[in-house]
């Protein structure tokens, strides 16, 4: 699933905000076509929110949440997207196992913000 | 006596139910909605306005005409603010001390306040009291045969700050542009109101209140259900985005016991309640069906509702 990375991180980022509708609408999906609408959606959002986020002093972008400070990811690469849709149209599945990631607790430390 | 209205309006270019603004951009509620093309089915998404939305303006319209018809509203739902006596803090404003009998606590919130009564409440303490709403109402989704057409756009609005040179700094900016996503459909829902639900406990089946206050009542219930349609007073951002638009079609069927009109997404909707209506009345049922399409306006028909359970002595 590491191929996937991009899109974990960013679903990841929207839980962390506890905003749960993509990760459950793309976890949740019966056909490929809600996963491309949810994830066109959350990469709408997400680039708004990254556009509007704060950097700190080592230069990655966060945002602010019950006085927490939550990293933003970068934006997932056109290529990863490219392929996560294409996989997903052939198998469903990968749809829900990589919602399932994003709703775990990443194994390392992740760098998050810019890179 | 059970009412059960069918509703069809057209909206162009509206902002009535928004889910999360994320950076600039704030989203329509949109749904996933099954639809056929050229013999197969696909998913597509539309613009929809939540049942709770709706539930919302009719309840504001309640308190209104309740107050006009001078009974008791709970501070609370006075301010439209329907906490709908949830706990503890909210319940001893009706009632102090709190009873133990769930019943007592029932008939205390009921008669306190005509909301709570006609819309339910949870209270969500020991004891628990629950009390459904004794009206529905559904999501207001495209209408099938068109769903293709509606749309959900995003609108760029600009909001302008005047500063002076002198304080500008930085990179302080003097407009910031935002998008509103707004919808454009043929919207459809329904509405069902139980009239025999109203001042009567959910807990024993007994009137609460008599009858000369459950027959105000349920006409206080009517009356927000007609000032609600006929004003178009339902839905978010009506300031700046009120739809333009109107109520296309109602269907309003009146029966003694529950019946659901067929839901008004579906093109047929009228001749299909129709026929089920008459095969009620085979089995004995009295009922009253009037629909507004063309030449009635909605209003001509929900009077006639009206009229009708007046008649029927519901009030
Ligand atoms: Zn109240």
């Amino acid at each position: 699933m590491s191929e996937y990375e991009g899109i974990v991180k960013m679903l990841r980022f929207f839980v962390q905000m506890k905003n749960f509708g993509y990760v459950d609408r793309i976890g949740n999906a019966l056909n490929p076509e809600p996963v491309e609408v949810t994830l066109h959606e959350a990469l709408r959002a997400f680039r708004s929110v990254r556009e509007s986020a704060p950097v700190d002093e080592s230069g990655r972008r966060y945002v602010e949440k019950d006085g927490k400070k939550i990293p933003v990811p970068g934006i997932p690469t056109e290529e990863e997207i490219r392929t996560f849709l294409d996989d997903v149209r052939s198998d469903i599945g990968v749809a829900k196992r990589v919602a399932t990631l994003a709703l775990a607790y990443p194994s390392k430390k992740e760098s998050g913000g810019d890179e | 006596m059970f009412l059960s209205v069918g509703v069809r309006f057209e909206a162009n270019v509206e902002a009535l139910n928004m889910v999360e603004t994320a950076g600039n951009y704030s989203k329509h509620r949109r749904v996933p909605y099954l639809v056929e093309e050229d013999g197969k089915l696909k998913t597509v998404y539309v613009p929809a306005l939540s049942g709770e939305s709706l539930a919302h303006a009719y309840q504001e319209h309640l308190v209104r005409e309740a107050l006009g018809l001078g009974l008791s509203v709970c501070d609370d739902c006075r301010r439209n603010e329907f906490y709908k006596s949830m706990n503890k803090v909210h319940l001893k404003k009706k009632v102090n001390p709190i009873p133990d009998d769930p019943r007592d606590i029932e008939i205390a919130i009921v008669r306190s306040c005509v909301v709570e009564d006609v819309g339910g409440f949870l209270y969500a303490e020991k004891p628990p009291v629950r009390r459904s709403s004794a009206f529905q109402v559904s999501y207001a989704l495209p209408v099938k045969s068109v769903a293709l057409f509606a749309t959900s756009e995003p609108q760029l609005h600009a909001r302008h700050a005047q500063m002076d040179t002198s304080s500008k700094k930085g990179n302080a900016s003097e407009q910031m542009i935002y998008y509103v996503e707004t919808g454009t459909a043929l919207y459809g829902f329904t509405f069902n109101l139980d009239l025999d639900a109203i001042g009567v406990s959910a807990i024993t089946s007994e009137p609460i209140l008599d009858e000369n206050e459950l027959k105000i009542r349920r006409e206080a219930a009517m009356r927000a259900l007609f000032r609600m349609l006929s004003s178009a007073q339902f839905g978010a951002k009506l300031s700046r985005f009120f739809p333009v638009g109107g109520i296309t079609e109602v269907a309003v069927a009146v029966t003694e016991h529950p019946f659901v009109v067929t839901s008004p997404i579906y093109d047929d909707y009228i001749a299909r309640t129709e026929r089920r209506l008459k095969v009620l009345e085979g089995l004995g049922e009295n009922y009253l069906f009037t629909v507004a399409t063309g030449e009635k306006v909605p209003e001509e028909a929900l009077k006639e509702a009206v009229d009708y359970l007046r008649e029927q002595g519901a009030f």
